[in-house]
C-alpha cells in the first residue's frame, strides 16, 4: 500500500512538473494546449492546474484566441515568479556565499561571510547565518535551498562524502539543513552547480553538453548533460600529472601545480629570480599576474605560461574523454580575461586533434556568483522541473 | 503596553543618504509594528555629539556608515542587542550589515566608460577613506583599471572626502597642472557634479573631451545629466531593517547582506 500511495504521490508531481515547466517555458498558455502538449487527460490538467493557481504558482490573464474551428476561447495561464523565493549557497574555503532569487533566477538579495580557518561543524554554523540573512530578507515563501560544496557529494542523499578542506567526511549536509528549515535542500559539488549555473542562466540555449573547469583552491570540474547534472565530476585535484619545467620534468598532484597556495609559493619563487617583477609581494590576484604579464614582466610571463600549460592539458582531457559542446573557465582566475582563454585553447589544439578543439565552444564564467545560482537552478529543476 | 522600538544612530538624519535609509527602516518598522526613535550626532558637524539613545532599553539598533565610534558598536553586538549596520563594517567582529554592491556597480561604470566611451585616462575622487563604501569602490576601481591594462597613477587619484567643496579643490588644483586625463570617476554623484561644473567653468566640453561619472543617484544627478551608479537607498533601509527584526526573531546573522545597483547611462559619460 504505501508503495503504491508513494508511486501515485511521484507521479502527481511528476505531472503537475510537467504543467509547470510547459507554461514556464512558454509551451502552452492555456489548459486544452496543455493537455496536448503534455498527453495528460484534460480532467487531469484541470484539477492540477487548480492546484497551482491555489498555490499562487499560476494565475488566470484573460481569455486567448479561439481556434479555427471556433469555439469558446480559451483562459490563458501565465506562471509567477515571484510566488516563491529559492536561496542558494556556495562553499568556498574562505567564503560562505548565497543569493536570494525568485523562480525566474532573478537575485533579490545576496549575503557572504568569511571563515578563518576553521573546520568541521562551525563551517555548518556559519553556513547557518548565511542562510539566516536570506530567509531575513524573504519577500514570499521560501520554496528550497541548493548548495554546492567543494568535494564530493553522493547522489540524491546530499551526503558530503568527503571535503578534506573542512574535515568533513559522510556528512549527512542536507538532512542538517533540511532538519533546521523544513524545506528541502539539494546539494551538489560545486563545479558542477557552476555548470548547472552556465546551462540555466549564462550560455546560449542550445548548449546541451556544457562543462565548467573551476579554479580556485581546488580545481574541480562539473558538467551538464541533457538538462540535468552529470554527477560524476567534482575534485580533480589530485589528480597526477607531469610537465615540463625548464630543463627537468616534475611530477605531481594537479592541486600541486594549480591550486591558489601553490600559484602565490610559485610566485614569491618567481619574485626572487625575478628581482624587478611587478608582481605584488602581498595581495596577488589572478589580475596582477595577467596585467604583469602584458607589460613583459618576465615572472609573470613564466606564471602565466605555466598555469596556461596546464590548464591546456586539463581542457584536453576533457575534450577527448566527454567531447562537450561548450567549455567556460570560473573561479578568480576569469580575472585574466579572454587572452589567456585563448592561450589556453591554442596549446590544447597541439595535446589533442585540432578539430576537436575546434568543434567546442570556451567561454570565461565571469559571475562570482555561479555555483550559488547553479544551486538555485538545480534546486528548482529538483523541486518543480523548471530550467530553461 | 509599550511597542517594541529600534533605535537609529546617524551623523545627519537630514542627509540625502541618511534620510532615505531612515525612511525605508520605518516603513517596514511601521509594518511590522515597531517604533522608531532617531539619534542624529553631528547634524552641527564642528560640534558633534556622543549617542544619546538608551541602547539597551531598545528593542534593536540600526547604524547608519560611520556615525559612531566601532568600540560603540560592538559593545552593543557583545551585549546580545540585535544590531545591523547600513554602509559599514566593524572589522573583527560578525556583525552583520547590509551594502549596496560597489563591486559590481564600479565594475559596470569602468567597463562603460572604457568600452563603450573608449575613455583610458581617469581621474579619481576618492571618498572618506575611514568609510567602508569609499575603501570598497577605490580598491574595486584600481582592480577594473587592471582588467583593462591601465596604469593606476597616484597623482590622478584626488582627495574628496564625499564633500563637494574638497573635491572642487583637488579639481581646481588638478586643472591649475594642466595634466590630460580623458574621464573623471567620482566616489559619490555630488562630487562629479562638482567637478563637472569647474570643467565646464574651464573651458572643456563633458563628455566630448571628458567623461564624468558618479557612484550613486539622486534628483540632483538625474537633473544634471549624470552617468552614475543608482543604489536604492530606500531599500537598503528596508532590508537592514528585516536584518535586524530577524535577529530579534531568533536568526543569528553573521556577514553582509548585499543589493545590487544600476548602471544610469545618462549624458556625462560618452560622446553622442
Amino acid at each position: 500500500m504505501t508503495a503504491s500511495k508513494a508511486t501515485r504521490e511521484q507521479l502527481r508531481r511528476h505531472n503537475r512538473q510537467l504543467l509547470l515547466h510547459a507554461v514556464y517555458s512558454g509551451l502552452a498558455d492555456n489548459r486544452a494546449a496543455l493537455a496536448q502538449e503534455t498527453g495528460l487527460a484534460k480532467p487531469t490538467v484541470s484539477d492540477l492546474i487548480g492546484e497551482l493557481i491555489a498555490e499562487g504558482l499560476l494565475i488566470e490573464v484573460g481569455r486567448g484566441q479561439s481556434t479555427d474551428s471556433g469555439g469558446k476561447r480559451p483562459t490563458l495561464l501565465q506562471f509567477v515568479p515571484d510566488a516563491r523565493q529559492v536561496i542558494g549557497i556556495s562553499l568556498d574555503v574562505d567564503r560562505v556565499r548565497g543569493v536570494l532569487c525568485n523562480m525566474a533566477g532573478k537575485i533579490i538579495a545576496q549575503h557572504h561571510a568569511n571563515l578563518f580557518d576553521i573546520e568541521g561543524h562551525p563551517v555548518i554554523d556559519i553556513v547557518q547565518h548565511v542562510i539566516n540573512g536570506l530567509i531575513a530578507q524573504l519577500d514570499a515563501p521560501l520554496l528550497c535551498i541548493g548548495m554546492g560544496v567543494p568535494g564530493i557529494v553522493e547522489n540524491g542523499s546530499g551526503v558530503v562524502q568527503y571535503a578534506p578542506q573542512f574535515g568533513w567526511h559522510n556528512l549527512p549536509l542536507a538532512q542538517i539543513l533540511t532538519e533546521c528549515y523544513q524545506a528541502p535542500v539539494y546539494i551538489a559539488n560545486k563545479a558542477e552547480m557552476a555548470a548547472m549555473g552556465q546551462y540555466a542562466f549564462g550560455m546560449p540555449n542550445d548548449s546541451r553538453s556544457p562543462v565548467v573547469v573551476l579554479l580556485n583552491s581546488t580545481i574541480e570540474i562539473g558538467m551538464v548533460l541533457g538538462g540535468a547534472i552529470y554527477h560524476n565530476g567534482g575534485d580533480i585535484s589530485s589528480l597526477h600529472i607531469s610537465r615540463q619545467l625548464g630543463q627537468h620534468s616534475e611530477t605531481g598532484r594537479l592541486e600541486t601545480f594549480l591550486s591558489w597556495p601553490y600559484l602565490k609559493r610559485r610566485a614569491e619563487l618567481l619574485r626572487n629570480e625575478h628581482p624587478n617583477t611587478t608582481l605584488p609581494a602581498t595581495g596577488l590576484t589572478f589580475m596582477h599576474m595577467q596585467y604583469a604579464a602584458l607589460h613583459g614582466d618576465a615572472a609573470a610571463i613564466t606564471l602565466v605560461e605555466e598555469i596556461t600549460d596546464i590548464l591546456a592539458q586539463v581542457f584536453s582531457w576533457i575534450i577527448a574523454m566527454l567531447r562537450p559542446d561548450h567549455i567556460s573557465l570560473a573561479g578568480g582566475i576569469v580575472d585574466m580575461g579572454e587572452t589567456v582563454l585563448n592561450r589556453i585553447m591554442a596549446k590544447a589544439e597541439a595535446l589533442v586533434q585540432p578539430e576537436l578543439v575546434q568543434s567546442v565552444r570556451f567561454s570565461l564564467a565571469e559571475s562570482y556568483e555561479l555555483s550559488a545560482l547553479g544551486a538555485v537552478a538545480e534546486a528548482l529543476q529538483n523541486e518543480l522541473g523548471l530550467v530553461r | 503596553m509599550k511597542k517594541p522600538t529600534i533605535g537609529i544612530i546617524t551623523n545627519n538624519q537630514y542627509g540625502v543618504f541618511q534620510r532615505d535609509t531612515i525612511s525605508g527602516v520605518r516603513e517596514i518598522a511601521q509594518q511590522s509594528g515597531y517604533e522608531v526613535i532617531v539619534d542624529s550626532l553631528a547634524e552641527d558637524p564642528l560640534h558633534p555629539r556622543s549617542v544619546s539613545l538608551d541602547w539597551q532599553k531598545l528593542t534593536g539598533v540600526v547604524a547608519i556608515a560611520n556615525a559612531t565610534s566601532d568600540e560603540l558598536l560592538r559593545q552593543i553586538y557583545e551585549s546580545g542587542k540585535p544590531i545591523s549596520l547600513v554602509g559599514h563594517r566593524v572589522p573583527g567582529t560578525p556583525i552583520p550589515a547590509v551594502t549596496s554592491n560597489n563591486n559590481q556597480g564600479m565594475a559596470e561604470l569602468v567597463k562603460h566608460l572604457v568600452k563603450s566611451c573608449d575613455r583610458r585616462k581617469f581621474v579619481y575622487i576618492r571618498g572618506e577613506m575611514n568609510q567602508d563604501d569609499a575603501i570598497q569602490r577605490e580598491t574595486v576601481f584600481r582592480h577594473e583599471l587592471m582588467r583593462y591594462n591601465l596604469p593606476a597613477e597616484e597623482m590622478y587619484f584626488v582627495r574628496g572626502d564625499f564633500d563637494p567643496e574638497i573635491a572642487a579643490a583637488s579639481i581646481r588644483e588638478l586643472l591649475e597642472l594642466q595634466v590630460y586625463f580623458d574621464a573623471v570617476l567620482a566616489a559619490d554623484y555630488q562630487m562629479a557634479i562638482v567637478a563637472m561644473e569647474l570643467l565646464q567653468m574651464a573651458g572643456i566640453k563633458v563628455p566630448e573631451e571628458v567623461s564624468i561619472a558618479g557612484f550613486g543617484d539622486a534628483p540632483a544627478a538625474q537633473a544634471a545629466g549624470l552617468t552614475t551608479v543608482s543604489a536604492d537607498i530606500l531599500e537598503l533601509g528596508r532590508r537592514a531593517t528585516r536584518q535586524l527584526i530577524g535577529q530579534v526573531n531568533g536568526l543569528t546573522i553573521q556577514g553582509v547582506t548585499t543589493l545590487s545597483v544600476q548602471l544610469m547611462i545618462r549624458a556625462t559619460s560618452c560622446p553622442a
